[in-house]
C-alpha cells in the first residue's frame, strides 16, 4: 500500500496544480506532497530493511533495498529542491523575469518528474522501468526551457533529441534481453520481463544476445546518466534549467539512471560472468572521469562546471560497478548516496550567486564569501565535500571504489581514476577560491550591507541547511538500520543476493 | 512452431520488414516533407502488418492489440498531426540535407551490411522471424543516419520515429508473444506523449529563431 500511496501522492499534487492559480497554494501543494513523499519513502526503507521485499498491485511494483535506497535520494532530493524552489522563484519574480503561467509549470510539472522518477526504481518489470525512464525526460524537458530564452529551447532539443535516441536503445536492449530470456521462460511471458524473475534464471540466458543487449543497455541508460561520449546534453541542460530542476537532475535522477545499468549489470554478470560487463563499464566509467577533468579545468561557467562534475561522478558510480566484487558494489551504492545528499547544495549555492550577481561565469564573480557570507562559505564546504575531500563522505566511498579497482586487479583504471580525480579536486579549487574568496564585489546599485542581502534569501538557506545537515552528519554517522538497507542494496548489486 | 503455417508466417514476416527497409531508403533519399511523412505511414503500416502476422501464427491475443494501437497511432494519428504542424507553419517542403542522395544511400548500404554483420551471432539460433532482428538493427543505424543528416527539426522527430518502428520491430518479431500489455501500452504512450512534447517545441524555436533549422541551435558550448 505505502508503494501505491507513494506513487499516487505526486501524481495527485500534479493534477491539483493544473487548477490552482494562487502562488501560495502551489508552494504548499508542493511542500506537502513532497514532504509526504520523504516520509513515505522513510516507511518504505524501514519496511525493506526488516521484510527485504514489498510489492504492490500484483507485482507491478516490488522495493527491494537497491529500489527502497533510490527512493529515499530522489525524495531527499526532491523536498530539498521544493523548498529552495520557494524562495528561488519569488525572487525571479519579483525581478519579473518569469510569468505567473511559467510558474505553474513549473510547479505542475516537477511533482510529475518526482512521479517518473519514483517509478523507475520501484517497476519490477524492465519495460515499465524503460518507460518511466523515457517518462523522465518528457516530463523534465518543458522544465529544461523554463525560462523560454532561445538557449534555454537549444537545451532542450539537445536534451530531448539525445536522450531520446539514448533511451530508444535502451529499449532495444531490454527487448533483446527479454528475448535472450524467452529461451528459457517459453510462453510464460506475463511476467517474463519482470527483473525478479529474470534473475533467478539468468545464467540460462541466451549468451550472444545477452552480449548485444547488455551494450545497448548500456549506451542508452549511460546517456541519461550522461556518460562519455553521450554527454553533450548535460552542460547545456543543466545551465539553462531553473536551479531546482537541475539538483533535481543533478543529484536524484542520475540515480535512477545508474540504478537502470545496476540491474542489467546483474543480469549480465549471472549469465556472462563478471568479465564482459564489468571491462564495458570500467572503461566508460573512467573514460567519462577522464573527460571531465579537463573541462572543469577550463570552465569559465560555474553552472556548467556542475554538469561536468556530475559526469565525473557518474563515471565514479558506473566503474565502481564495473569493478565490482563486494567492496566495489558497497562503494557504488555509498557513492550514489553521498553524491545525492550534498551535490544539492553545489547547485543550490550557484543558484544564490546566479541571482544576487546576475551572471554564471565565474570571472564576473569575486568575494561572494564577503557580499554573501553563508553562501560563500557553505560553497567552499560543499567544493570540498563534492571533490571528496575528507572528512566528507564522498572521500569514504571513492577509496572504497579505489580498493576494489586494486582488488579486482585494475592497476591502470585505478591509476587513472587518481588522475581524474586530482585534476577535477584541483579544477574545482582553482575557480571556487576565486570566486569565493577575494575582495568586495557588490553588484551595480545594490550597496545594501551583508545582512539584509542575506535575508533576502531565506528560504534558500532553509534547504541549504537541510542538505549540509545531512550531508555533514552523514559523512561521520549511517544510523544502523540504514547502514543495513545500504548493505543490502550493495548485496543485490553485487548479485549476491 | 511445427504447425505447418509457420513457414508462410516467417515467410511473410521477412517480407514486410524487407518492405519496411526498404520504405526507410526511400525516406533517405526522399526530398520533399510531406511525402517523408507518408512514407513513414506506410512503414508503420507494415509494422502492424507484422504484428498481426505474429498474433495470427501464435494465437497471441496480445499482440493484436499491438497492431491496432501501431495503426491507430503510427499510421492515423502521428501522420496527421505532423501533417497538420507542416502546414500550419508553412515551412519551406525541401529538406535540405547535408548530404545529397547519392552519399547517402552509399552510407545506408554499409550501414545495412553493419546491421547483418552486428546481428550475426543472435541470427544463428534460427527461430521465427530471425532475419527481422538485422533488419530492425539496421532501421536503428539508418534512423540514426537521417537524424544526423537533416537539419529540420521536423524531419529529426520523423527519424526519431523510424528509429522507433526498428525497436518496434524487433520487439513484435522476436519474442513470439509479444511484450507484456502494460509495456506495450506504456511504451505506445511514451511515444505519442513524445512527440507532442517535440510539437510544442519545434513550434517555439520556429516561434524565437525564425527557422526550424537545428544547425542554428549552436550557441551553447564548452
Amino acid at each position: 500500500m505505502t508503494l501505491i500511496f507513494l506513487l499516487v501522492l505526486p501524481l495527485a499534487a500534479s493534477l491539483l496544480c493544473l487548477v490552482i492559480r494562487s502562488r501560495a497554494w502551489l508552494e504548499r501543494l508542493n511542500l506537502i506532497a513532497f514532504s509526504g513523499v520523504m516520509a513515505l519513502a522513510f516507511k518504505i526503507g524501514m519496511d525493506v530493511s526488516r521484510d527485504r521485499v514489498i510489492s504492490a498491485m500484483n507485482g507491478l511494483l516490488r522495493a527491494d533495498a537497491l529500489s527502497a535506497f533510490v527512493v529515499c535520494l530522489v525524495a531527499f532530493v526532491a523536498v530539498a529542491c521544493s523548498i529552495y524552489a520557494v524562495g528561488y522563484f519569488r525572487r525571479d519574480e519579483r525581478a519579473g523575469t518569469i510569468s505567473g503561467a511559467q510558474l505553474r509549470r513549473y510547479y505542475g510539472l516537477t511533482p510529475l518528474f518526482v512521479f517518473t522518477m519514483l517509478l523507475v526504481p520501484l517497476a519490477d518489470s524492465l519495460g515499465v522501468m524503460w518507460v518511466a525512464t523515457e517518462g523522465t525526460t518528457l516530463a523534465s524537458v518543458l522544465l529544461v526551457t523554463f525560462y523560454n530564452r532561445k538557449t534555454s529551447f537549444e537545451a532542450g532539443w539537445k536534451y530531448i533529441i539525445i536522450g531520446s535516441v539514448g533511451i530508444s536503445l535502451a529499449l532495444f536492449g531490454t527487448i533483446i534481453t527479454y528475448y535472450s530470456a524467452v529461451v528459457v521462460l517459453g510462453q510464460e511471458t506475463h511476467h517474463g520481463m519482470n527483473w525478479s524473475e529474470l534473475v533467478g534464471v539468468a545464467h540460462r540466458f541466451d549468451k550472444s544476445s545477452m552480449r548485444l543487449a547488455f551494450v545497448f543497455v548500456l549506451v542508452g541508460y549511460g546517456t541519461k546518466a550522461g556518460l562519455v561520449p553521450m554527454h553533450t546534453w548535460k552542460p547545456d541542460a543543466y545551465e539553462q534549467a531553473p536551479v531546482p530542476t537541475a539538483a533535481l537532475l543533478g543529484a536524484g535522477f542520475i540515480n535512477c539512471a545508474v540504478y537502470g545499468i545496476a540491474r542489467f549489470n546483474v543480469l549480465a554478470a549471472k549469465c556472462l560472468g563478471p568479465e564482459f560487463s564489468g571491462k564495458l563499464l570500467v572503461g566508460f566509467g573512467v573514460a567519462s572521469i577522464l573527460v571531465a577533468a579537463p573541462f572543469i579545468l577550463a570552465q569559465r561557467n560555474f553552472r556548467r562546471t556542475l554538469a561536468y562534475s556530475s559526469i565525473d561522478h557518474a563515471g565514479i558510480m558506473v566503474a565502481a560497478l564495473g569493478f565490482g566484487g563486494k567492496l566495489g558494489a558497497l562503494g557504488a551504492v555509498l557513492h550514489m548516496l553521498f553524491h545525492g545528499v550534498t551535490k544539492p547544495l553545489m547547485f543550490f549555492c550557484a543558484g544564490n550567486v546566479q541571482q544576487h550577481f546576475g551572471t554564471s561565469y565565474f570571472w564576473k564573480v569575486r568575494g561572494v564569501i564577503q557580499t554573501l557570507p553563508w553562501t560563500g562559505g557553505l560553497f567552499l564546504m560543499a567544493t570540498l565535500a563534492v571533490t571528496g575531500t575528507p572528512p566528507f563522505g564522498l572521500f569514504q566511498s571513492e577509496f572504497k571504489i579505489l580498493s576494489a579497482a586494486l582488488a579486482a586487479g585494475h592497476p591502470w583504471a585505478a591509476f587513472l581514476f587518481i588522475a581524474g580525480v586530482v585534476a577535477v579536486f584541483a579544477g574545482f579549487l582553482v575557480h571556487m577560491a576565486k570566486m569565493n574568496l577575494g575582495s568586495k564585489q557588490f553588484v551595480s546599485g545594490e550597496m545594501a550591507p551583508a545582512a539584509s542581502l542575506e535575508t533576502g534569501f531565506r528560504w534558500q538557506y532553509g534547504a541549504m541547511a537541510l542538505v549540509t545537515m545531512f550531508a555533514t552528519s552523514l559523512s561521520f554517522w549511517l544510523p544502523g538500520p540504514f547502514y543495513n538497507l545500504l548493505e543490502q542494496a550493495a548485496g543485490i548489486i553485487g548479485g549476491t543476493q | 512452431m511445427n504447425l505447418p503455417g509457420t513457414q508462410i508466417g516467417e515467410q511473410l514476416i521477412t517480407l514486410f520488414a524487407a518492405g519496411m527497409l526498404v520504405l526507410q531508403l526511400l525516406l533517405v533519399v526522399q526530398p520533399m516533407l510531406l511525402t517523408n511523412i507518408r512514407l513513414f505511414a506506410l512503414q508503420s503500416l507494415l509494422l502492424a502488418g507484422i504484428a498481426a502476422i505474429v498474433a495470427w501464427f501464435n494465437n497471441a491475443t496480445d499482440v493484436y492489440i499491438v497492431a491496432v494501437l501501431t495503426v491507430i497511432g503510427k499510421v492515423i494519428f502521428l501522420p496527421w498531426l505532423l501533417d497538420r504542424q507542416v502546414r500550419r507553419i508553412r515551412i519551406v517542403q525541401e529538406i535540405d540535407p547535408f548530404l545529397g542522395a547519392p552519399a547517402s544511400m552509399l552510407i545506408c548500404g554499409a550501414l545495412t551490411l553493419l546491421g547483418y554483420v552486428v546481428a550475426r551471432p543472435v541470427t544463428l539460433l534460427g527461430r521465427l522471424g530471425n532475419n527481422t532482428l538485422a533488419i530492425a538493427i539496421t532501421l536503428l543505424l539508418t534512423g540514426f543516419y537521417l537524424m544526423i543528416n537533416r537539419r529540420k527539426a521536423l524531419t529529426q522527430v520523423l527519424a526519431l520515429l523510424t528509429v522507433e518502428n526498428g525497436v518496434m520491430l524487433a520487439a513484435v518479431a522476436l519474442t513470439t508473444y509479444g511484450m507484456p500489455l502494460v509495456v506495450e501500452l506504456g511504451i505506445f504512450f511514451d511515444v505519442m506523449v513524445a512527440v507532442m512534447v517535440l510539437g510544442i517545441l519545434v513550434y517555439r524555436i520556429r516561434e524565437s529563431f525564425d527557422s526550424m533549422d537545428t544547425s542554428k541551435l549552436s550557441k551553447l558550448r564548452g
